[in-house]
């Protein structure tokens, strides 16, 4: 429960982060976060990669749906994934909580002396 | 220890954002491009709703506010206050849509395309700046810079993009930019000229003469003028023979002695020679509404983004609409109020070879005129994208730059090596002016007196004007030849061989309002041999002139929708001539031969995208040119030759039967022309049936043909539009080939009352951003053969259901 709790305070966090400083700020904000609440180091990893992922896909289907348009077919040929689109989000999910998972982890890691 | 276990996984966290920070090859940043708060995902664009919206956006350097109104097809309409603001509009406006194209074209132009993919560019680079690309945009530049109102418009275009830029921030990246990582640079008004400099090298580069010198080493000067003659054998030339001769020729020089060159030895292929372009104009006795009709179609490599951009462009003074090319002001093929203009390419030759004697390997000087001569030197810096920077050292003696030394290995087969080039883009020049004073024209003496700053590359440029008048001027400045001189390599050394100076601009080729009651010109021959100066040897190829020519001579009642049917005739004049020759040489054909000539002998000759007939007769032609010359004339990969061209080929059959040629000199055996035809036919449908089974629906020409429209970034198919439903071919009036093909279709209407009626499509659509559905939202409409009608506003205020978006641009 607290995990969730922790990815949501990620989550929104990550967002404002997102909007107005580069892209890798997220992570090093993650770190901090669990580095100020230090987060257990266990579900550390999970918990950011849950952040992460929800974050980036649930930005990018808000994206698609305020503009449709062919991109993300054609993204999803420009990345061999044989334009299924569906694939395109499962990738940016991925990469969101890979980024996010590691630098929580790290963070929470570094408090754990 | 601790510690270090402790930051161990900060410093995974640190590598991994490094690494999903960086392109990898061609793998673009996978963090940055992914992250839908920056990447890829921020450049979605909503269709257009239909609503009208307004939005006010503040620009710096206007002297007064511009009103921008966009109509449903998503070209702006422009009402500005003066030229200054005018143009700044244009440029900013153009880069809103289309700064990527803009900058990755002048990149290119400039020889910096290593700069952004890196070491892979180097070759093609080197290669734009040994052939001067940026020494000819650097006079040029200076030439436009003369002309004060041309010199406003490009610094204020220039201001504009800037404009642009100077808003954009990273997320806000056009997508390519954030697919190859990296950011756009300030544009100058210098780049203007590098893009107009770029269409010399585009439409005016060609040289066989290092081909023919071959040629004329292995065969002699005979066979060389035999099967390479100077006018063709069938042909209509854009000035309709018996034209009258307003102007007194200028003495020819004297040219200089024959010269046999070393030739030289080749590397990668050349460009396709499909590039081209149809326009015409039919006098009011012609048609419908008794006022003149003007169409063009200039044919280009199609790409994504478009080549064209469209624009209307309003400002005291000027109030015109047309096709505008991102990277340069004013509009380039249009109409306005009074008059209608459009081009097509002129294939003269303004590009010749001087082999260079070099004193020693310090290359300081040159023999020349029976003096050493002292070369100039220009230092070339390269950036290269994770590389050391390159420099690299240009010769130039008073011909032009050594394009390549002796020991080097030149970029494209016909560039010869240890030779200096004399080429027409490097001469100062002022085509802004012409296009700004096209832009205003009135009237035919507004027209011609444009055309006389026109340098390159050379133009048909046709006119037609609401005072009745139609006119077509081939033009641009031609050096001063003697006959044939520049159809071979010539003598460095030898000051005859030099250019004389230019044929007077007065003196170039031209008619007004002949009898025929139209004019046209799809890059033919200009004129035929009567005409007292020499311009070329070669040309393009007549078919689509001719058949353009007796279209129109027979055509009545003209209106723009018949001029749209003639911009897509499909009918193949050269298989009306050629197959009845070929019929006759068939000999007991195989059951699968039988079947491909019994639907050639059915066929009704047109080149429609269903037509498997068409697939079979130009994959003929190409055996059958392959079949007849490849043995005389591409034994050797390292000696590149010329082929005899088809016109030629065409004569051979009807009129040389057992000329020495058709012997196939690599067999044994002596062929006659009807075992070569029957080799051909067999070597064509061998090649069909392997490539798409047996003769049926897979044979249809547009999927043997495949037309596309691809993505400037070679290979990016995900952003490419490809096998296109189209029919045509690179002879047939709808010039639509493989990769090139009528990149902009215009037919335009005048009127007495000052309301122009015009349409027009291209291949592709108004923005560049391949998340916007008018990145290629026109081709289907191209592919279909039909036009958009086009809107000619007079007043930013004027009603029109198809206006959409309203931007006031202030200050």
């Amino acid at each position: 429960m607290k995990q969730l709790i922790y990815s949501l305070i990620l989550i929104v966090i990550g967002a404002l982060v997102g909007i107005y400083l580069p892209w890798y700020a997220m992570g090093v904000a993650f770190g901090l976060i669990a580095f100020v609440l230090n987060m257990p180091v266990k579900s550390s990893f999970l918990t950011g990669f849950l952040a992460g992922f929800i974050l980036w896909v649930m930005a990018a289907l808000w994206l698609d749906l305020q503009h449709p348009s062919t991109l993300p077919g054609r993204m999803a040929q420009v990345f061999p994934l044989k334009g299924n689109v569906f694939a395109l989000f499962a990738v940016t999910g991925v990469l969101g909580g890979l980024f996010s998972g590691i630098w929580t982890w790290a963070g929470a890691r570094l408090r754990q002396k | 220890m601790k510690i270090i276990k402790s930051a161990f996984p900060l410093a995974i966290a640190l590598f991994l954002t490094y690494a999903m920070n960086q392109s990898w090859g061609t793998i673009p940043p996978i963090g940055k491009i992914f992250s839908p708060f920056h990447g890829f995902w921020m450049n979605a664009e909503s269709p257009d709703s239909g609503e009208p919206t307004e939005e006010t956006l503040q620009i710096a350097g206007l002297h007064q506010p511009v009103q921008v109104v966009y109509d449903e097809m998503g070209v702006p309409h422009v009402f500005a206050q003066d030229d200054h603001d005018l143009y700044l509009a244009q440029g900013y406006l153009t880069a809103k849509d289309r700064l990527w194209q803009m900058e990755f074209q002048t990149h290119f132009a400039g020889g910096r395309i290593s700069e952004i993919v890196g070491e892979k560019g180097i070759a093609s680079d080197q290669f734009q700046r040994r052939m001067g690309s940026v020494y000819g945009a650097e006079k040029s530049f200076e030439g436009m810079k003369e002309d004060p109102a041309a010199k406003t418009a490009l610094e204020a275009y220039s201001d504009g993009v800037n404009a642009y830029i100077a808003s954009l921030s990273d997320r806000q990246l056009p997508l390519e930019y954030k697919l190859l990582n990296y950011r756009p640079e300030p544009w100058t008004p210098i780049k203007s000229a590098l893009f107009l400099k770029n269409m010399s090298f585009v439409l005016a580069s060609g040289t066989d003469d290092l081909k023919m010198t071959n040629i004329l080493r292995k065969y002699g000067r005979e066979v060389a003028e035999d099967l390479f003659p100077n006018y063709p054998f069938q042909e209509s030339p854009i000035i309709p023979v018996g034209s009258p001769v307003d102007f007194k020729p200028v003495p020819i020089p004297a040219g200089p002695a024959d010269f046999t060159g070393l030739g030289s030895s080749m590397s990668t292929p050349e460009k396709d020679p499909n590039i081209g372009s149809n326009n015409w104009a039919v006098a009011g006795n012609k048609t419908v509404s008794g006022l003149p009709i003007l169409a063009n179609d200039p044919h280009l490599t199609l790409s994504l983004p478009s080549i064209w951009y469209q624009m209307q462009l309003v400002a005291p003074g000027v109030n015109v609409y047309g096709s505008t090319m991102p990277g340069t002001p004013n509009v380039i093929i249009g109409f306005n109020k009074n008059v209608a203009w459009g081009v097509t390419n002129v294939g003269s030759d303004v590009l010749d070879w001087y082999q260079v004697k070099f004193k020693d390997a310090s290359k300081k000087e040159y023999w020349h005129d029976g003096k050493w001569k002292k070369t100039t030197m220009r230092i070339e810096t390269f950036k290269i994208k994770g590389k050391k920077d390159m420099v690299d050292t240009i010769f130039f003696t008073h011909h032009g730059p050594v394009v390549y030394l002796s020991h080097e290995k030149p970029f494209r087969s016909n560039i010869p090596v240890g030779h200096a080039l004399r080429w027409i883009a490097h001469e100062k020049s002022q085509e802004l002016t012409t296009f700004y004073q096209l832009n205003r024209a009135k009237n035919y003496a507004d027209y011609a007196k444009a055309l006389t700053y026109y340098s390159a590359p050379a133009q048909n440029f046709v006119f037609a004007s609401n005072e009745g008048d139609i006119a077509l001027w081939v033009n641009g400045k031609f050096p001063l030849k003697s006959k044939l001189q520049g159809k071979y390599l010539l003598d460095g050394t030898d000051a005859a061989a030099d250019w004389q100076g230019f044929i007077p601009q007065a003196h170039n080729p031209h008619v007004k309002n002949p009898v025929r009651g139209f004019v046209s010109s799809a890059n033919q021959f200009s004129v035929d041999p009567s005409y007292p100066y020499y311009l070329g040897w070669q040309y393009a190829p007549s078919e689509r002139g001719r058949r353009i020519n007796e279209r129109l001579a027979v055509m009545e009642k003209i209106t723009m929708d018949s001029l749209r049917g003639l911009q897509n005739d499909n009918f193949n004049i050269r298989a009306r001539e050629l197959l009845p020759l070929l019929f006759d040489q068939v000999k007991s054909p195989t059951a699968a031969q039988s079947k491909a000539l019994a639907a050639l002998k059915s066929w009704n000759l047109v080149n429609s995208p269903e037509s498997v007939e068409a697939t079979i007769f130009e994959n003929w032609v190409l055996t059958l040119q392959e079949c007849l010359w490849s043995d005389e004339f591409s034994a050797d990969e390292k000696v590149p030759m010329s082929r005899p061209s088809m016109d030629r080929t065409i004569q051979l059959i009807k009129s040389e039967p057992t000329a020495r040629w058709w012997d196939d000199t690599k067999t044994p055996a002596k062929e006659s022309m009807s075992d070569i035809v029957m080799k051909s036919l067999q070597a064509n449908v061998d090649t069909l049936l392997k490539q798409h089974g047996p003769q049926g629906p897979e044979w249809a020409w547009y999927k043997h043909k495949q037309t596309g429209v691809r993505h400037l970034i070679p290979g990016m198919d995900a952003l490419s539009r490809l096998n296109i439903p189209i029919g045509g071919g690179g002879t047939i009036v709808n010039a639509s080939t493989t990769k090139t093909g009528p990149s902009w279709r215009l037919v335009v209407e005048l009127s007495k009352e000052g309301k122009p009626r015009a349409y027009g499509v291209y291949p592709g659509g108004q923005s560049g951003n391949p998340g916007s559905s008018h990145y290629d939202d026109l081709i289907d409409t191209w592919a279909k053969g039909e036009l958009k009608p086009l809107l000619y506003l007079t007043s930013p205020e004027e009603k029109s259901n198809r206006l959409r978006k309203k931007i006031t641009l202030s200050k």
